[in-house]
């Protein structure tokens, strides 16, 4: 009779246990705090997903803006319009329209000085500022390794090289 | 035996290289075409609207002296309101050739942009085309340039408007297998010889040889990470490299010319160059350069008669000679001299009731609005004896402006490439000789 009253003692005992641990020993244990966060990505779009080819406007007007670092005046827009719809080979004239904005005194363009100062930089901002995206490491080494091993390669040279490519055309 | 045996093979297999079609480079199959009659064609669109009465009718005199036999005096009511033009030359255009008087256009609204669109499709447009709308039907530059054996470049086929508006359209199609890869090289030398184009456009960058070939390498690094390429279609009708060089020294050298004043009036005309002369002459200045094959130029200040029917009647004088000056140029240019046919139409004519606008010669202006007598015009073929018929004059309503890409395609000798039910008229069969 003795061993059984001890037996349900025991078991009680070891229930309340339990239920303390359960409840009481839970909430003693201090909480982590987790905080997500994201890290700042420059996002552009892949260079092959451009489907849409600019217009005349967009082109002289971007191309303006791209070389000279500000918008194109009106009566320039309208002269380089009327030009470009008098021609029928427009890959032709806009060759001359890019030329006839780099041979201008007024133009934007870096200096060989500064090109050669931070190649690593003019390549990103070329980049950015006309396909409107970052380098891959491929184009981004094929550009490092052709300024480095070309002294006589001038930003003038790499703008109008890229401003007559055909990812230029595109948006 | 053996002899008349090896001829008979030998002429079989003789044959056989000369009927076989055989493939081309390009793929495509190529088969001995019709021979031509011409190696050069010039389709001067006497546009603007022009009726007959004042043209080949002369009901105000002889309004176009260069082309039409007759001394007929202009009218004394509107004769003051005749410019000074240079003398016309002594050969009338319509002795070398063949005169269609009663040509039609014969169906499709009597617009400018539509009428034009047949004489270059070869099609009427029944429905009204909107304007800056591509042909459905290629055009005369696509037949050309897509079946003419061997395949020519954009140098042999241009396209000269006097206005732009949907003008540079007309240039190509959006027919399937066809488009811009066949299209002319399109000039409206009223805008691009200009002093406000030259400002924007007359002094690129030269690079040096070396510096083109840098150029070239970076730009194809870059072509080769780009999944589109920029030809023709998005860019027009484009042209290979060296081609378009030349056209760039072109451009060059009439920017030159018309700083030196060369264009200010070329033909010494006592009234000065109008609209239509100006052109004419940047049109010759093209024959000059490149000798195409197939060139089109048009003109359309006739079309001033909407408000002023003595304006309209001395235009058609500036247009005759115009046309006049457009035939001696190509007979002083190599290779072209005694080898073009020319062709002059206007592309419809106009009402013949007036409107209500009357000018200072108390003479009623004129619209064109799709009565009969705005679907009757003319059609001129000159060429060398032995390739036009001579001095003929056909006064028959025969001929339709329909018939002038048939007529061209025969010429150059590709009309029997031309796929069967693409184009609705037949060559001017009359006037070969």
């Amino acid at each position: 009779m003795i061993s059984m009253k001890k037996s349900i003692h025991f078991r009680l005992i070891l229930t309340l246990s339990f239920i303390w641990f359960a409840f009481a020993g839970n909430s003693c244990k201090k909480e982590t705090d987790y905080v997500y966060g994201v890290t700042d990505v420059d996002l552009y779009p892949p260079g092959a997903d451009k489907p849409n080819v600019k217009s005349t406007t967009e082109f002289i007007s971007i191309a303006y803006s791209d070389i000279f670092g500000t918008t194109i005046p009106q009566d320039k827009l309208i002269k380089l319009q009327l030009a470009y719809s008098a021609f029928g080979d427009q890959k032709l004239i806009e060759e001359l329209v890019v030329r006839n904005f780099l041979n201008q005194p007024a133009n934007a363009i870096p200096t060989q000085a500064e090109m050669s100062a931070n190649p690593e930089q003019f390549i990103k901002d070329t980049y950015i500022k006309f396909f409107s995206r970052k380098p891959d490491e491929y184009e981004f080494y094929y550009f490092k390794t052709t300024l480095a091993q070309d002294p006589a390669l001038t930003p003038e040279l790499v703008y109008y090289a890229m401003m007559t490519s055909n990812e230029y055309r595109y948006y | 035996m053996k002899r008349r045996s090896f001829i008979k093979k030998a002429g079989i297999a003789t044959a056989g290289v000369f009927s076989v079609p055989y493939i081309l480079p390009s793929g495509r199959l190529f088969a001995a075409t019709g021979s031509r009659i011409a190696d050069h064609v010039v389709l001067c669109l006497f546009a603007g609207g022009v009726r007959n009465l004042e043209s080949i009718q002369k009901i105000e005199g002889n309004l176009m002296p260069n082309t039409l036999l007759g001394n007929e005096t202009v009218h004394p009511q509107i004769a003051a309101g005749m410019s000074a033009l240079p003398l016309p030359f002594s050969a009338k255009l319509q002795t070398q050739g063949t005169l269609f008087k009663e040509f039609r256009y014969a169906a499709g609204s009597t617009g400018h942009f539509n009428a034009h669109s047949s004489v270059l499709t070869g099609r009427y447009n029944l429905v009204d085309v909107n304007l800056k709308q591509r042909p459905a039907y290629p055009t005369i530059f696509e037949y050309y340039r897509k079946h003419n054996s061997p395949s020519m470049s954009a140098l042999n086929a241009w396209w000269i408007s006097n206005s732009l508006g949907p003008y540079p359209a007309l240039n190509y199609s959006d027919y399937p297998g066809y488009g811009a890869a066949f299209g002319a090289n399109y000039f409206q030398p009223k805008s691009i010889i200009s002093e406000s184009s030259y400002e924007v456009m007359g002094n690129p960058k030269n690079f040096s040889t070396s510096e083109l070939e840098k150029i070239k390498k970076i730009r194809t690094f870059c072509d080769n990470n780009f999944a589109k390429s920029y030809t023709s279609g998005d860019a027009g009708v484009t042209n290979p490299m060296e081609d378009a060089q030349r056209l760039e020294q072109f451009l060059k050298d009439s920017y030159t010319d018309a700083l030196a004043g060369l264009y200010d009036n070329p033909w010494n005309s006592p009234s000065g160059m109008s609209g239509d002369m100006f052109n004419v002459f940047s049109a010759e200045k093209i024959i000059e350069r490149f000798q195409p094959e197939l060139l089109v130029v048009n003109m359309q200040d006739v079309d001033v008669g909407h408000t002023n029917f003595t304006s309209y009647c001395d235009n058609m004088r500036k247009a005759d000679y115009a046309v006049a000056h457009l035939w001696q140029a190509i007979q002083s240019t190599p290779g072209m001299s005694n080898n073009t046919v020319m062709i002059v139409v206007p592309e419809h004519g106009r009402n013949e009731v007036p409107n209500t606008v009357l000018d200072a010669y108390g003479r009623y202006a004129l619209d064109h609005t799709n009565d009969a007598m705005s679907r009757e015009i003319f059609c001129l073929l000159v060429g060398p004896p032995g390739k036009i018929v001579q001095n003929q004059v056909i006064s028959s309503i025969q001929g339709q402006t329909i018939d002038v890409v048939p007529s061209i395609a025969k010429i150059l000798g590709f009309y029997s490439e031309i796929p069967g039910g693409m184009l609705e008229g037949m060559p001017l069969e009359q006037a070969f000789a």
